[in-house]
């Protein structure tokens, strides 16, 4: 998806999506670095080349950020860079815990770039946090005497800007046992020099205001933000009593040595696991991959942390894995074909501009030696070139937008990595498929469904190692990735050999959740058990961990697949496993589709889920319980009548119920009159999405046509069951089905059914 | 030619204008339209064009104001019937039916999500036709409140240029919901 018509083409936001695509690019190279010197590293090796790799990623992003003025990037590169390079220079070893942080790094540099672009808050507490850990192992390592000031939670950007009389008063006022508040503080331009007096008066009586330095993000160009750092023996809230203002935030500055005590230190992933799962495999795993070796260097050096800042949660809910680049990458030799194509097209306009010309030059008296039926013949030669070439094009042009997903699956084995580690779960991924193309739109929108979908399988799929162990199973858990091409479709599968989804824990879940009533439950099929949770809300685990278990999750994954057209199945069995899988189309932007007539409106169905489209034999329709069946060829295909589901007479053409005052609106004039010529011959067109068919019963099939999709503008967007629009040759508008979609609510229980028909109400 | 001038409309010269907008002091052009028989106008800033009735497409399952989608230069407009909107007697298109096409700019329009960022959307807002552009100054805008007491938040208040009615719209309420 484009950025849409807002952004720009001038040179300077050309040079900002510039900085995104390369600095996202040097992020991901980072992450892949990082995955094999973990992997290097748990198997005792290090290599140096590697380090070096990554030392001159985090070098370049410093340079990016600081020539498009991304200060916490900034910041964040700098402190990386130092660790980086003493880890270069063999200053400090490569323990698990500088691993740790430097997976933090590549997450927060992700989000950095996602709030730089204006797609999320600005990680500042992560940051600091970051930097603060950064710093402290330069300072464990090198053994420097701290000064009191790091034991506050400081900014160090602001501690490096201290001039020596400050950082001495500072150090002055924290030794006689005072307080440090953070005052944030906006005022106007036009009246600064007043107003910032009438502060310091204010907060005189309270303490000594040690320094003010603007943060640099003030909201407008007319005023300035300013952080003044304020020692007091007051409290917080007699200090916000006195100078709290319009304007004003004060916070107290934590001492960061509480958190040293272990008791109230972050649940930080145990250090005495150093043998993690190797993160990435490409084969199963082997059975003499012992989990335990451990560098002899990490169980020396691997203490636990000893400074995070409490609101510092790796991995936590927001964490998005979504790329904020939205270049594609293209081999120059798919570029060179289109460039061919791009030529045989004008081979094509040179001959029919001969063609024009020789027939103006005679416009009156047909040519002897070149009548009009070598006219004829001739243009639809010149036709059938074109209409081979523009063929080649669009094709090549989709190819263009394809892309491995291994793109995704390399950030999924960070995660992974990062998941099992804090759940203490060892967990090996093994990926299949990664060269399998997809349209690069649905890439992105698929990594964050991946990711909960992985974290659900660690947290509840996969068992502790002491279950695996009694039932027999390997203690390592698998979680196997596998996708491949099936038609014009895509599927995914997320298969892990965990404990499996109870059907009975689910319905009891839902039912004391009030998502089903208990007469509900009784009658769902075992898919439809299944499929409860992806409800909002849908959880079994009483306590929410930072994982999953908040109810959250797994109705992102379904909502974020259905968007894309796709559906999610879920089969599982207890004590084996649980395989979620995804059937997605190939690509968002051309599709074939089959054109029907609904009581005198014409609508679009994608035909990458048609099978095939027969004659209605009303006979062979049965009816139960308002749903209904026919047989065909032996098996049972639940039906559904459009023009009842989209509210249409369904005797012939007709008004729709809502009558319609335009002239343009209602039927075509001339769908109409071929009504009325010919008798109607319903037809049934079989849709299947993934394992699910649907037969959609249509008064009459237009034909087939490759076509343009466009999305319905926001004012529609909650119309269920249309995937788009296009424009049609005639200037009219033709609607395009969003089968998925109407397969789900025809063939879900009346529940979501009901609850359907309210969110539309 | 489907688009009408807008700056065609207004009867005076830009000189003549000008003298007399210096004159009263600041003024705001209004588009002036019939819907039912009656006069109503909205700010010109927020009409991108106006248009011949295009083809306009019937969407199943739209809200109720929605007449359908229409293509304009291919790009996809919604298209409201103003007269359902405002709950006023509905009659058939003819030929001075015209579309105005609303652009409430950036800001107005609510975003779908993160992968929709702030792209304004153009609505089409189907009007009886289309009468001429009044430039009101604000000593000719009365208040919502003169028609009574609760008025609804898209009714911005009561234009009287030269002894005409027109019910002065505030696009963005009437459009929110």
């Amino acid at each position: 998806m484009t950025d849409g018509g807002g952004r720009g083409d001038s040179p300077a936001d050309k040079a900002r999506e510039d900085f995104f695509s390369e600095a996202q690019e040097l992020v991901d190279g980072m992450s892949r670095d990082l995955v094999l010197l973990d992997e290097r590293s748990r198997q005792g090796k290090s290599d140096p080349e590697l380090v070096n790799d990554v030392f001159r990623a985090v070098h370049t992003l410093k340079g990016l950020a600081g020539l498009f003025g991304a200060a916490r990037m900034s910041a964040v590169s700098h402190e990386l860079e130092d660790v980086l390079d003493d880890l270069r220079l063999g200053k400090i070893d490569l323990t698990t815990r500088v691993l740790d942080l430097l997976f933090q790094s590549v997450d927060l540099y992700g989000r950095l770039l996602a709030a730089e672009r204006g797609h999320g808050p600005e990680p500042a507490p992560e940051v600091e946090a970051l930097l603060m850990a950064l710093g402290s192992m330069m300072g464990q390592q090198g053994g420097q005497g701290a000064s009191p000031a790091t034991q506050y939670d400081l900014d160090p950007s602001i501690l490096g800007v201290l001039t020596e009389y400050e950082e001495h008063r500072l150090r002055t006022n924290i030794q006689s046992g005072l307080f440090l508040f953070r005052i944030r503080v906006q005022f106007a331009l036009a009246t600064i020099d007043s107003a910032l007096e009438e502060l310091k008066t204010k907060a005189r009586p309270h303490g000594e205001i040690i320094t003010y330095l603007p943060t640099g993000s003030a909201g407008d160009a007319e005023s300035i933000e300013l952080d003044i750092l304020l020692a007091s023996a007051a409290t917080l809230d007699v200090l916000r009593q006195a100078i709290e203002g319009p304007n004003v935030a004060i916070e107290e500055i934590r001492r960061r040595t509480a958190l040293l005590d272990p008791g109230n230190a972050p649940s930080l992933p145990a250090p005495a696991h150093h043998s993690l799962p190797p993160p990435m495999s490409l084969s199963p795993p082997t059975a003499g991959e012992s989990p335990a070796t451990v560098h002899p260097s990490a169980l020396a050096s691997d203490r636990p942390a000893p400074v995070t800042s409490p609101s510092y949660a790796p991995g936590g809910l927001d964490l998005s894995l979504r790329s904020v680049s939205q270049t594609v990458r293209v081999d120059i030799r798919k570029l060179d074909h289109l460039m061919n194509i791009v030529g045989e097209l004008a081979i094509v306009r040179g001959a029919i501009l001969r063609l024009t010309d020789r027939v103006r030059a005679n416009p009156d008296r047909v040519d002897r030696a070149f009548g009009m039926r070598d006219l004829g013949l001739e243009l639809h030669r010149l036709h059938r070139t074109f209409d081979r070439h523009l063929t080649q094009m669009q094709n090549g042009i989709l190819e263009v937008r394809m892309v491995p997903l291994g793109q995704v699956f390399e950030k999924l084995a960070r995660v992974v990595r990062q998941i099992s580690r804090e759940h203490d779960k060892h967990v090996n991924l093994v990926i299949t498929g990664a060269e399998t193309e997809i349209d690069k739109l649905i890439v992105e929108e698929l990594s964050d469904p991946l990711m909960h979908m992985i974290r659900n399988a660690i947290d509840h799929g996969i068992e502790t190692r002491e279950v695996r162990m009694a039932v027999g199973k390997p203690p390592v858990g698998t979680i196997a990735l596998n996708a491949f091409q099936k038609g014009n479709h895509v599927v995914l599968a997320v298969e892990d050999d965990g404990a499996g989804m109870r059907p009975e824990l689910i319905l009891s879940t839902a039912v004391r959740r009030g998502l089903v009533s208990a007469e509900e439950a009784k009658e769902l099929s075992l898919r439809e058990v299944y499929n409860l949770v992806f409800l909002p809300g849908f959880t079994t685990k009483e306590l929410a961990t930072d994982l999953s278990g908040r109810g959250v999750g797994m109705d992102v994954v379904k909502t974020n697949i259905a968007k894309l057209g796709g559906i999610v199945d879920i089969t599982s069995e207890v004590g084996i496993g649980t395989k979620m899988t995804i059937t997605l189309p190939i690509t968002l932007a051309i599709i074939s589709v089959l054109g029907v007539e609904v009581a005198g409106h014409s609508f679009a169905v994608p035909l990458a889920s048609v099978e095939e489209a027969i004659a209605l034999d009303e006979s062979l329709v049965r009816s139960f319980e308002g749903r209904e069946a026919m047989t065909q060829r032996g098996a049972t295909l639940p039906i559904c009548r459009l023009a009842r589901l989209f509210g249409l007479s369904e005797q012939g053409p007709g008004e729709p119920d809502q009558a319609s005052p335009s002239m343009h609106a209602g039927p075509s004039p001339i769908a109409e009159a071929r009504a009325r010529r010919r008798p109607q011959k319903p037809c049934v067109v079989i849709a299947s999405v993934g394992e699910r068919r649907l037969g959609f019963v249509v008064d009459r099939l237009i034909g087939q046509e490759d076509i343009v999709i466009k999305a319905l503008g926001p004012s529609l967007k909650g119309v269920r069951g249309l995937a788009g629009a296009t424009e049609l040759g005639d200037q009219r508008v033709g609607l395009v089905l969003d089968v998925a979609a109407l397969m789900e609510e025809v063939l879900a229980s009346d529940k979501e059914r009901l609850l359907a028909h309210e969110g539309r109400a | 030619m489907p688009a009408t001038n807008r700056r065609g409309m207004t009867g005076t010269g830009p000189g003549t204008a000008m003298r007399r907008a210096a004159d009263l002091g600041r003024r705001t052009e209004y588009l002036a339209f019939s819907l039912a028989g009656e006069a109503y106008a909205v700010q010109i800033a927020h009409i991108a064009e106006i248009l011949k009735p295009l083809p306009i497409t019937w969407v199943p399952r739209a809200p109720r104001n929605v007449v359908g989608v229409m293509s304009v230069r291919g790009r996809l407009v919604t298209v409201i019937d103003l007269r359902r909107r405002l709950s006023l007697r509905e009659s058939p298109m003819d030929r001075r039916t015209r579309i105005l096409l609303a652009d409430l700019g950036a800001e107005g329009a609510s975003s779908g999500g993160p992968h929709q960022p702030h792209q304004s959307e153009q609505i089409g807002l189907l009007v009886d036709e289309v009468m001429q552009v009044y430039r009101l100054a604000e000593n000719e805008i009365e208040p919502p409140t003169v028609l009574g007491g609760d008025q609804p938040a898209h009714i911005r208040g009561i234009g009287r240029p030269e002894g005409a009615l027109l019910i002065l719209l505030d696009l963005r309420p009437l459009l929110a919901s």
